[in-house]
């Protein structure tokens, strides 16, 4: 018997197609489910926001997606967060567990840990959307990683509804049941200096403080203090905690400097010295 | 059985069933209880009162019903969003077909204008037959996605047109002007001075790109959106239309559909061959399904690297997405497409190796096809190892972790790019037996021509296997970059090994192509391939849509449909499937009714030509052999 051409191209059509259809099912079967809205009260404990923040961690705030938990060999794609807890108020001077963890959490790009690669979204903002509830409970579980959660529902979150964006100055204060940073020989002087006054609402370059705090005046070759150019290829948080320490009175300087524009600052010197 | 009998019993039981209903009816009525004191001419028993009752009430209440806007509305058993899914992927693919099939007829059109060879020119005009019928389905494709958007996901739309609504005239006139230029291009084949008729063709092109660019910049918008604020408000529609993803996927497109409708325009000629009653048929559409595959592949070798910018764009965006999509939700789906990538790389070399059979003088390369076959095999086994593996407790133990001591090296990206550009460079080289089939150079240069090219080859892949096992020992970030010189090497070896073998051949002795002399099974192949093609394209159009995840435009408008989950892989293969299948029914309706076009004199001038003595070497077709009068009694052997 004969079999009609378009039967043969038929078959050979279904055959194809069910081969790569057999193919789809062998591989992980994972349905994904848009993530569900946490329940916040006013009344939870620390240990409630602990477990919350773990739920939110693992499921809408898509964390894991990057981030490991005791991964202690092999690529990592972003740093690893077991005792993180631990680390968090030692990585930049003069900033409390809880503002290290909430700056990481609102501002990522802020502040990179060395060896990784910019990449984090804000998690407050779609598409991972966090309400300042839920990173509170983030920032309990993270505390929790390798450390003691004194979060409550009370704590005062910087950068969360409400909360004016903290200065260097308020990050000299600790948070309210927060670990406070270990007062070290350069990072041990108040970072009050570089901030006198309220800090504007829009943050200026790196290049605009250096002209209008006239740091060249100070810091060049003849000068007392180390020339701008020379501070290029210091860390940023060295240089963040110098300039926290910086000896200049604050009248020396016209306005206050944020958190944010210090950062960038510090960055801009890292990576430039006073160039621009 | 007597037919008069069967009609009686069916006019008595219609009967029977009348009178049954006519007498239920009247019961009920006398059953119904009358008060006694009404008038006798208001007959209204309780039952009809209270029926009259309910139906004013809900009149009342439709009155006063106020407008409520949906937000989404249901589709019966499949949901909306499979329903959508198919329709906008059926679209999708004729789209694809129609835009690119005027791209390579006009090249193949104008390549006839010059060399002055009416097969060419026949050919060219075989191809833009599958194009009328085409572009109606993809009219109608497209009507179909946009009465479901607005009747299924009518808020969602709204919002889509608040920010895009300064792009719909410019769209539809295009629309308008497309279709001018399309029928004009085809009904006007014989009519117009060739010059005249490039000319449609070039504007037919340029038209349907630019509507390509304006539905790109929707979708895209939707994946990566920009010149909006947080909240969602419009602020430039033309920064909303250059959001991160519009340009690669512009280009990727472009590409893919070259790819795509070469493939399809060959499973055409491969129909054709397959029917074909004469010699000269066969020898026509051979040829056809030769031309057609050789712009798929052609097509598809430079695509990886547009998938590259385009991957790249996506982690610029927003690295939470890239990550979804390399190594989370999404990241087995790109196992299912290496196999697909696999299977097209494999059936593509072995129609090569099978058209060498038609070439005198291509048996010096066979014994090269196994070691070709042997590389393409490890490279599509290597592309398509999984990282980790689903494992029982045991097979983690014996493992020593989770991921095979071996075969865990392989699945990570240095040896996927190591064997993707491999696979690459090894089917450019039976591309390249291929064209040297039956060749023999006629420059004195040869041997030293010759020898750079081996050197280049030998270069590009220490190049290439450098960078894969440098890889392991360097951070992710350092790792990532290497793709870029491992991409470039590939692309520039095949730039100046095609350059250097185009001078070389430059008034080449050419052995005899006995055209339409293959087997049957290299016609199975070519619609193999476009099966593939177009599964792969469904797939990845998945894929770049499923991104999304619960949003209907990332990050700014969500999705709170019932469908707002990411389905399964297996879920999402059985809806590309059935959409591929559908799109084949419907691609063969179009095959068959250009066949009934294909009768007339046009269809002899092709045949006529076909009987002519073989063109000069310096008017072959692109990449392959001269097109003489094809042989019966070889043809014999073969088929």
């Amino acid at each position: 018997m004969k079999v009609p051409i378009v039967l043969k191209i038929a078959v050979i059509a279904v055959l194809s197609t069910a081969f790569y259809t057999y193919v789809g099912q062998l591989v992980p079967q994972k349905e994904v489910q848009p993530p569900e809205e946490t329940k916040m009260s006013a009344t939870m404990t620390t240990a409630d926001l602990v477990t919350t923040g773990k739920t939110i961690v693992e499921g809408k705030g898509s964390c894991l997606t990057c981030h490991t938990i005791g991964k202690t060999s092999g690529p990592m794609r972003f740093p690893d967060l077991a005792g993180v807890g631990s680390r968090a108020a030692t990585r930049i001077a003069g900033m409390s567990d809880i503002q290290y963890i909430a700056d990481t959490l609102y501002n990522p790009n802020d502040f990179i840990v060395p060896g990784f690669s910019p990449g984090m979204p804000p998690v407050n903002k779609p598409p991972i959307g966090l309400t300042d509830d839920e990173i509170r409970a983030v920032i309990a579980y993270l505390q929790s990683l390798g450390g003691t959660p004194t979060v409550t529902m009370q704590t005062a979150i910087p950068y969360a509804a409400g909360s004016a964006a903290p200065t260097t100055e308020t990050a000299a204060a600790p948070a309210e049941g927060s670990t406070a940073a270990p007062a070290g020989a350069e990072v041990a002087a108040a970072p009050a200096a570089v901030a006198a006054a309220a800090a504007p609402a829009a943050p200026r370059a790196p290049d605009a403080l250096l002209t209008q705090f006239q740091c060249a005046s100070c810091h060049a070759a003849g000068k007392p203090a180390p020339a701008l150019e020379q501070l290029s290829g210091k860390g940023e948080p060295e240089l963040l905690a110098g300039l926290a320490a910086h000896p200049a009175t604050p009248s020396h300087f016209e306005a206050a400097m944020s958190l944010a524009e210090a950062r960038a600052l510090a960055r801009h010197l890292a990576r430039k010295g006073g160039g621009a | 059985m007597n037919k008069r009998l069967v009609l009686g019993a069916v006019v008595a039981l219609v009967v029977g069933l009348a009178g049954v209903s006519w007498l239920a009816r009247t019961m009920n009525d006398r059953l119904s209880y009358r008060s006694p004191n009404r008038v006798s001419g208001e007959q209204v028993t309780p039952r009809e009162q209270a029926l009259r009752d309910q139906a004013e009430a809900q009149a009342q209440a439709d009155k006063s019903k106020k407008y409520e806007e949906a937000e989404y509305r249901r589709v019966p058993v499949i949901g909306s969003r499979v329903a959508i899914w198919m329709v906008a992927q059926l679209h999708l693919l004729f789209a694809a077909f129609v835009l690119a099939v005027p791209l390579f007829a006009l090249i193949i059109e104008f390549i006839g204008y010059k060399t002055k060879d009416p097969r060419y020119d026949a050919l060219a005009y075989e191809f833009t037959k599958l194009l009328s019928t085409s572009f109606s389905l993809t009219a109608t494709f497209g009507a179909a996605l946009t009465f479901m958007l607005i009747a299924l996901y009518p808020k969602f739309t709204n919002y889509l047109m608040s920010v895009f609504s300064p792009t719909f005239l410019p769209y539809v006139l295009l629309f308008f002007f497309e279709a001018g230029f399309l029928y004009s291009y085809y009904y006007g084949w014989h009519s117009f001075s060739k010059r005249v008729h490039l000319l449609l063709g070039v504007g037919l092109n340029l038209v349907g790109t630019a509507i390509m660019f304006i539905a790109n910049a929707w979708l895209t918008f939707m994946m990566t959106p920009n010149g909006v604020s947080e909240a969602g408000a419009k602020i430039s529609t033309w920064e909303a239309v250059r959001n991160y993803t519009w340009m690669p996927i512009n280009i990727h497109r472009i590409i893919a559909n070259v790819a795509f409708g070469g493939s399809v325009a060959a499973a055409y000629a491969a129909f054709q061959f397959l029917r074909a009653k004469t010699p000269e048929e066969k020898a026509h559409y051979d040829w056809m399904g030769y031309i057609g595959n050789f712009v798929a592949i052609s097509a598809f070798l430079p695509l990886p690297f547009a998938g590259y910018w385009l991957a790249s764009e996506i982690y610029a965006f927003s690295q939470t997405m890239g990550l979804t999509m390399m190594g989370g939700a999404f990241s087995w789906l790109f196992i299912i497409q290496a196999v697909l990538i696999g299977c097209l790389f494999l059936g593509a070399n072995y129609y090569l190796w099978l058209g060498m059979g038609r070439i005198d003088g291509a048996e010096r390369f066979r014994p090269a096809i196994k070691y070709l076959l042997g590389l393409v095999t490890v490279c599509f086994m290597i592309w398509a190892t999984p990282h980790s593996i689903i494992s029982t407790v045991d097979e983690v133990q014996k493992m020593g972790g989770a991921n095979h001591p071996m075969l865990g090296f392989l699945g990570v990206m240095s040896a996927k790019n190591t064997a993707v550009n491999i696979l690459i460079l090894t089917t450019y080289v039976s591309f390249l037996l291929y064209r040297r089939s039956g060749r023999i150079p006629g420059v004195p240069w040869a041997p030293l021509g010759n020898l750079i090219q081996f050197v280049i080859f030998a270069v590009t892949a220490a190049i290439v296997i450098f960078f894969g096992i440098y890889g392991y020992f360097v951070e992710a970030a350092v790792r990532i970059k290497f793709s870029v010189p491992q991409v470039l090497s590939v692309l520039l070896a095949m730039i100046a090994v095609t350059t250097i073998d185009v001078f070389m051949m430059r008034g080449a002795k050419q052995t005899e192509v006995r055209w339409g002399q293959i087997p049957n099974h290299a016609q199975y192949v070519l619609i193999f391939l476009a099966v593939t093609f177009t599964w792969l394209m469904g797939l990845m159009g998945y894929v770049r849509s499923g991104l999304r995840q619960h949003w209907h435009v990332y990050g700014v408008i969500r999705d709170n449909s019932p469908d707002a989950f990411t389905p399964t892989l297996g879920f999402a293969t059985r809806v590309v499937s059935v959409t591929v299948l559908l799109f084949f029914v419907l691609i063969g309706l179009v095959f068959w009714l250009a066949s009934l076009a294909g009768k007339g004199a046009h269809h002899g001038a092709v045949e006529a030509a076909h009987g002519e003595p073989p063109m000069p070497a310096a008017t072959q077709p692109p990449g392959g052999g001269a097109l003489p009068a094809p042989s019966p009694s070889a043809e014999a052997d073969l088929v």
